[in-house]
């Protein structure tokens, strides 16, 4: 028979992954990426139906996405939502800029891409990615924690 | 005008005025009085080795008149026009921080788009601004320090939106001041978007120029390659044939399409009226296929090239293409049923953020902002580009300068878009969509105006003879159309405020670039 504290943590995964909350960042992003992850929550698209809700706030959030290159300005910003998102949480990099700096490498006031600054469980490339792929990155990133502990993410 | 002012036409415009340094007030002041509507469009610093050259492109009678000085590297000074024309205030700050330009009198110099902790005395425009140490610069805090504040201003609460807020797409932080409900003032955070773009483009060859410059916006990213291409064509003299101009167009006109859906719904949303946002972004996703169809791609379309298009229309997809844009017609007839009946709205947006019309040419706003203030502005009708001069349309205009105002502009305007898609799909010319042009630009220079969504977009690009440009300035509409912002919030609720900023449309990837 299964401990109680099994049974629990079953159950929370269960539930992260019936209901994943994410939070939206743009770190430096042209807008391109940013309109097709809002183009995700409507009616086209409806990611709720997958149970994903866009969270305001870093402290409620599961999964952490993240368009565009991240400025200098915005590197501490970035490092400072991913330490006030609970444990334990997920960072996707959506789009080419985020995954590795785009076109926009190694400008003057440009630190790189996401992985520079905090690390990241998913890459979606594009310059943007569809609406269907970002999806399907997101359904990929949730099929995999299904084997995670809480403590395995970084 | 004064002595040492000499007057030529090029692609600079108009007309070039040279000027000695010390004049730039006088002959700005005589340019301004010639017409009432005249503004400042862009100020541009250009790394002459020695010197540091400096232009002011007024916008007067419709078209651009630039003014060039020159001052000495090691110590350059002028008198600051922003006493005269207040819409040239962030023009002279980003001029301060990318060149070290000192502007005589400046009411309130400062970082604009530049880290506040960002070396003093580095310049990263300027040709001999040591690269590698940029790059390489520790992170350090940047969080700006509280400014002294006096007796009265302490006892305002100091409301921070963003870098990250649910609201803002974008990272940038506005404080506002409020006493009470009451706005009293507004101060903004810009330059979190900052990449360096005009720099970038320097080490880039024009051809991957298109692209670099396509991506500082990704709304209305066919516009940014439209107005970079247009320059070029004008400095090596390409002339496009006509089914290119006309394709130019329609890809053109799909992006003020579904930015002014995106709009919209965006304003539903900050007015809390989340059935108006899911409904324009389902009726938007029809435009997206159409941006795909034609172009290949959702949001950046890339399709524009120097000399071109890089893809022709098929003869299939025209009718696909109408299809969809009668189903939009009468989505936008029930749109206008509701934007004229629905209380709830009305009650949101009217006389919410008024700028007047004088406001309005002082602070030398564009685009929908400025004709929802009754100014008959339209880069399409001023100084037709692509195909324009041959497709009728009508000039949106409204005389309230209010938020629905603002709102109303721009559905209106989406009626006149469907209308040039459709007459240009009629009236597509056959031939070529595409002529060969060298690698290699000639020397020279030339400025070049685009009306995208937000308004009057504007570059210049110099070329000195390579493959590489010496210097590209752009000029986006939301940097024009922030102080509009800052002047109508006071005074406002502070409830009113998201209202009031989403119905400026800004970009700040736009703006900060």
């Amino acid at each position: 028979m299964t401990s109680i504290s099994t049974r629990l943590a079953n159950k929370v995964t269960w539930a992260r992954l019936k209901s994943p909350w994410v939070l939206h960042f743009n770190s430096g992003a042209c807008n391109g990426c940013d309109i097709e992850i809002v183009a995700l929550l409507t009616p086209r698209y409806d990611v709720e139906r997958f149970g994903i809700k866009l969270e305001p706030s870093p402290r409620h959030a599961d999964v952490l996405l993240t368009t565009g290159v991240v400025t200098t300005q915005c590197a501490e910003r970035l490092k400072r939502i991913y330490d006030q998102m609970p444990q334990p949480k997920f960072v996707v990099a959506i789009g080419a800029c985020a995954c590795s700096g785009g076109v926009f490498k190694g400008n003057y006031t440009v630190t790189g891409g996401v992985d520079k600054v905090i690390p990241v469980n998913a890459y979606i490339p594009g310059c943007p990615p569809k609406p269907e792929a970002i999806i399907d990155g997101i359904v990929k990133l949730l099929n995999s924690l299904k084997e995670a502990k809480p403590d395995d993410s970084k | 005008m004064g002595n040492g002012v000499q007057i030529q036409s090029t692609h600079l415009g108009k007309a070039s005025i040279q000027i000695p340094a010390g004049s730039n007030r006088n002959v700005v002041k005589v340019l301004l009085e010639t017409d009432k509507n005249a503004g400042i469009s862009a100020i541009t610093g250009l790394d002459l080795g020695e010197k540091i050259g400096l232009m002011y492109h007024v916008r007067t009678n419709g078209v651009i008149v630039t003014i060039s000085t020159e001052l000495p590297k090691d110590n350059p000074q002028i008198p600051s026009i922003t006493d005269l024309i207040p819409g040239a205030n962030f023009h002279e700050r980003e001029v301060a921080d990318l060149f070290g330009v000192i502007f005589q009198g400046h009411p309130n110099p400062g970082r604009l788009v530049l880290p506040e902790d960002w070396p003093e005395n580095l310049y990263p425009l300027r040709k001999d601004a040591k690269i590698d140490e940029l790059t390489t610069r520790p992170a350090t805090s940047s969080f700006s320090k509280g400014a002294v504040q006096s007796e009265a201003e302490s006892k305002l609460v100091n409301i921070f939106v963003g870098p990250q807020h649910p609201a803002l797409l974008e990272p940038e932080k506005f404080s506002v001041k409020v006493d009470g409900e009451i706005v009293k003032a507004v101060e903004p955070r810009i330059g979190y978007v900052h990449r360096g773009v005009e720099k970038a483009s320097e080490q880039r060859t024009y051809l991957q120029d298109v692209y670099l410059v396509e991506r500082i916006c990704g709304i209305c990213n066919s516009c940014h390659a439209s107005c970079f291409v247009e320059t070029v064509e004008k400095i090596l003299g390409t002339e496009v044939p006509p089914r290119g101009k006309y394709l130019r167009t329609i890809i053109l006109e799909l992006n003020r399409l579904h930015s002014h859906l995106l709009l919209l719904g965006h304003a539903g949303l900050e007015i809390g009226y989340e059935t108006l946002f899911q409904y324009m972004w389902r009726d938007r996703e029809p435009i997206m296929d159409l941006t795909e169809l034609l172009t290949g791609n959702r949001v950046i379309a890339s399709s524009l090239t120097v000399g071109g298009v890089r893809r022709d229309l098929k003869e299939t997809d025209v009718p696909k293409i109408k299809t969809q844009l009668v189903i939009l017609r009468k989505r936008m007839d029930f749109y206008q049923n509701l934007f004229n009946s629905e209380p709830s709205l009305r009650m949101r947006t009217r006389n919410v953020g008024t700028l007047s019309k004088e406001d309005a040419l002082k602070l030398c706003v564009v685009g929908p902002v400025a004709r929802a203030s009754g100014v008959n502005m339209d880069v399409r009708k001023d100084e037709p580009y692509e195909a324009y001069g041959e497709i009728p349309f009508k000039l949106i205009t409204r005389s309230e300068g209010d938020t629905y105002a603002r709102l109303m502009v721009r559905l209106d305007e989406v009626t006149e878009s469907i209308n040039i898609i459709e007459y240009a799909l009629d009236h597509l010319p056959e031939g070529p969509y595409r002529v060969k042009v060298p690698r290699v630009v000639v020397a020279g220079e030339a400025v070049s105006r685009v009306e995208a969504p937000r308004g009057e977009l504007f570059y210049y690009v110099k070329s000195n003879g390579t493959a590489y440009p010496e210097r590209v300035k752009v000029r986006t509409p939301t940097f024009a159309n922030i102080p509009a912002f800052l002047k109508t919030a006071i005074g406002g609720s502070i409830a009113d405020v998201p209202a009031n900023f989403v119905s400026l449309d800004p970009c700040f990837s736009c703006t900060d670039r």
